[in-house]
């Protein structure tokens, strides 16, 4: 699923939010991708993401380290992850374009960003999955400064009571703007959250 | 999923992480409405909710059709019994580079009902499958939503599939460039009948890769994509370039 796109806020609150994933195509190269898997996982690790997980052991904000996520991935592994800074981001692409792994890369984020380092790395893109917004009884949805936190979710994981909490807990000094962005993150399983981004958004709940 | 009322001493804590607000506190003990849990497993991670008595637990049926309608949908970590895929969706664009399912003369659309935050019955989701039918559109055949047709020409659905509710659902599928605005038309409008919200992606070919494609026929109808998009970058190989 698209689970990467949507996710809502000002381009200023997304500058840097990016999603990484690295998918091999069932009966056209996923066999024996395993090894160029952990090629790219390697870097991801080195590089340093800002959330990673695996549905085997949760996220490194529930609890387990990134070696704890790596020894226990399975043969062929899923390489997905978020960055919170373009720099982080480009050299994870630079690196993954000299190993020439010929795996399907996507990269979620602004547009703008991703075609500059398209052009800096001689990367041609292929196609866009492009998010045109939220349809139908959309009464019903939660207020905006909620679904910008919730939606880096995109398996609809994180409740809207939660950033609710979250926020209301920030306001009157219960938790910092990282505590609360942690406690949002957990529900999230696939580690595509970006906790910096979260704080950053809590931040400014903080009373002056 | 169920609470066990001998363990759990309704402290709460569990009721804000519920993705659909199905908790409530009951004569002081945690209570799950059945008829509104996806099924989406949040309350009974232990890394998670840290429920401190650990007192949810799977219902036996979660599993079995058509219960576990609600989990596949709903559940990240759990795979299809149907299609022994995991998820909700397809490799959509992230593999496109190298399956070139959406090629130049295509584009793709998914309605991915449901998301975010307001969860779906398929109820919902028939209205949708059923205003599209006049199109004689073919679902994406990896798409798991294809195993809940019952008459797929028709968009209706089995009975079994119209009892349950999940947290998301999506609706996929490829159009001429040409149907591109009657399609997206009727979606629109029959998510005015809706008792929930859709978010809406199209998949389109880059022609200049300096560029993002333009539709503009979509600004006629108030559609403008946004800022963040999901671009694949043609690193996959073999290449699919028409």
């Amino acid at each position: 699923m698209s689970h990467s796109l949507h996710r809502r806020g000002s381009k200023c609150s997304l500058k840097d939010d990016f999603v990484l994933l690295v998918t091999p195509a069932v009966n056209i190269n996923h066999k024996d991708s395993g090894p160029k898997l952990w090629k790219i996982l390697n870097i991801v690790t080195e590089v340093g993401p800002n959330n990673i997980g695996s549905y085997e052991t949760g996220t490194i904000y529930t609890g387990v380290t990134i070696d704890d996520i790596r020894n226990n991935m399975p043969e062929t592994p899923r390489v997905r992850c978020c960055f919170d800074s373009k720099d982080s981001m480009f050299e994870v692409l630079k690196r993954i374009k000299e190993e020439d792994l010929g795996l399907s890369i996507t990269v979620s984020g602004l547009n703008d960003d991703i075609l500059d380092m398209c052009q800096e790395l001689d990367i041609k893109p292929h196609s866009v999955n492009y998010s045109f917004g939220i349809h139908g009884a959309t009464e019903k949805l939660p207020p905006e400064e909620v679904l910008e936190v919730l939606t880096m979710c995109g398996h609809g994981m994180i409740s809207k009571n939660l950033v609710a909490k979250a926020i209301d807990q920030v306001k009157r000094g219960k938790k910092t703007p990282h505590e609360a962005a942690v406690m949002v993150a957990q529900p999230c399983v696939c580690g595509i959250f970006n906790v910096s981004r979260a704080e950053k958004l809590f931040s400014k709940y903080i009373e002056k | 999923m169920l609470v066990n009322k001998e363990l759990c001493i309704g402290c709460g804590l569990c009721i804000p992480y519920c993705p659909v607000s199905a908790i409530t506190i009951v004569n002081k003990k945690a209570v799950i409405d059945q008829d509104i849990c996806t099924e989406c497993g949040t309350c009974g991670r232990k890394n998670i909710v840290k429920c401190p008595t650990s007192a949810f637990y799977d219902r036996e049926d979660v599993t079995k059709h058509p219960r576990s309608i609600r989990k596949f949908f709903s559940d990240p970590t759990a795979t299809h019994v149907e299609t022994k895929v995991p998820g909700r969706g397809t490799e959509e664009v992230k593999t496109n580079d190298v399956t070139g399912r959406v090629d130049k003369k295509h584009y793709g659309i998914a309605i991915e009902m449901g998301r975010p935050s307001v969860a779906a019955s398929y109820r919902d989701v028939e209205k949708m499958t059923m205003a599209l039918a006049k199109f004689n559109i073919e679902y994406e055949p990896c798409n798991p939503i294809k195993f809940l047709f019952e008459d797929e020409k028709k968009g209706t659905l089995t009975k079994d599939a119209l009892e349950q509710r999940v947290i998301s659902t999506i609706i996929e599928f490829n159009v001429e460039k040409d149907q591109l605005v009657p399609v997206l038309q009727t979606i629109l409008e029959t998510g005015q009948t809706l008792d929930t919200v859709f978010s809406l992606d199209l998949i389109a070919r880059f022609n200049n890769p300096t560029k993002m494609p333009e539709i503009p026929e979509l600004l006629e109808l108030g559609l403008e994509p946004r800022p963040n998009n999901k671009i694949n970058l043609g690193m996959g190989r073999p290449l699919k370039e028409a």
